[in-house]
């Protein structure tokens, strides 16, 4: 089984956790990508709901689980076949949901592109983008080197 | 003297959401998500070859959505409920050319 191990620089991301944790309390009850299908029956619609609301938060739960005794001794996390899907998963949830929370006032060019002077940035700000660009540097890192076995081939 | 459910008809008002014909799956852009990991949703829950999925997801990103599939109203839905899963924002439309 192919597995990659990253370490981090824990004073940079062990404050992030935090964020990250406080995005997953707003998940717990809100989809990151909100089901917006009105041709769609209204019971079958609130089932749609509560199914996907259970699996972001299986996902989400596991990203946080990543983060574990090791990362705060050793700075390591690792991906495989068996988490690259729900980690990349649930990075896209918490990233959607940091836009939605904190980085609504930026642009989409500038959410797009990542280029964002972070001194400009208000501090609150200032950490929000921070979080949104590592767990999308983790979803790169995840895509570039497990996408062959996340597709099965 | 006439019993009042003779004297006020019950109201039955429904929606009929129609299930036949051809239906489309319909991805809608967000500035969030990566290129490269559309890429990947479409190639994993779509099965697309590497080309078709990065056109697709280019179709999104230029011109906001892209129709992703297309065809019976139970399989669109099947592919919905997963791109939704995989927080991409989907929507069903009845497929009027057919």
């Amino acid at each position: 089984m192919k597995r990659i191990e990253v370490k981090l620089a824990l004073p940079i991301v062990a404050p992030l956790l935090d964020v990250i944790k406080d995005m997953s309390q707003g998940l717990r009850h809100t989809l990151a990508a909100p089901v917006a299908m009105k041709e769609i029956d209204p019971d079958f619609h609130a089932a749609w709901v509560d199914d996907l609301l259970e699996h972001q938060n299986e996902d989400v739960h596991r990203l946080l689980a990543l983060f574990d005794a090791n990362f705060f001794s050793e700075g390591m996390i690792a991906f495989d076949e068996e988490n690259a899907d729900i980690i990349v998963r649930a990075c896209a949830a918490v990233r959607l949901q940091l836009r939605e929370k904190h980085l609504k006032s930026l642009p989409d060019e500038m959410l797009e592109g990542g280029e964002v002077e972070l001194g400009t940035l208000a501090e609150p700000l200032q950490k929000a983008f921070m979080c949104y660009l590592f767990l999308a540097t983790l979803q790169e890192l995840i895509i570039q080197h497990l996408q062959e076995s996340m597709l099965g081939a | 003297m006439v019993r009042s459910s003779q004297a006020l008809p019950k109201e039955d008002t429904r929606t009929e959401i129609a299930l036949g014909g051809t239906w489309r799956v319909v991805v809608l852009n967000d500035p969030v998500n990566l290129m490269s990991y559309v890429v990947l949703v479409f190639r994993k829950v779509l099965g697309f070859d590497e080309p078709t999925a990065r056109q697709r997801m280019l179709e999104v990103h230029e011109q906001g959505r892209s129709i992703v599939w297309s065809g019976l109203r139970e399989k669109a839905e099947a592919y919905a409920f997963t791109l939704q899963q995989w927080h991409l924002t989907t929507v069903l439309e009845p497929d009027e050319t057919h």
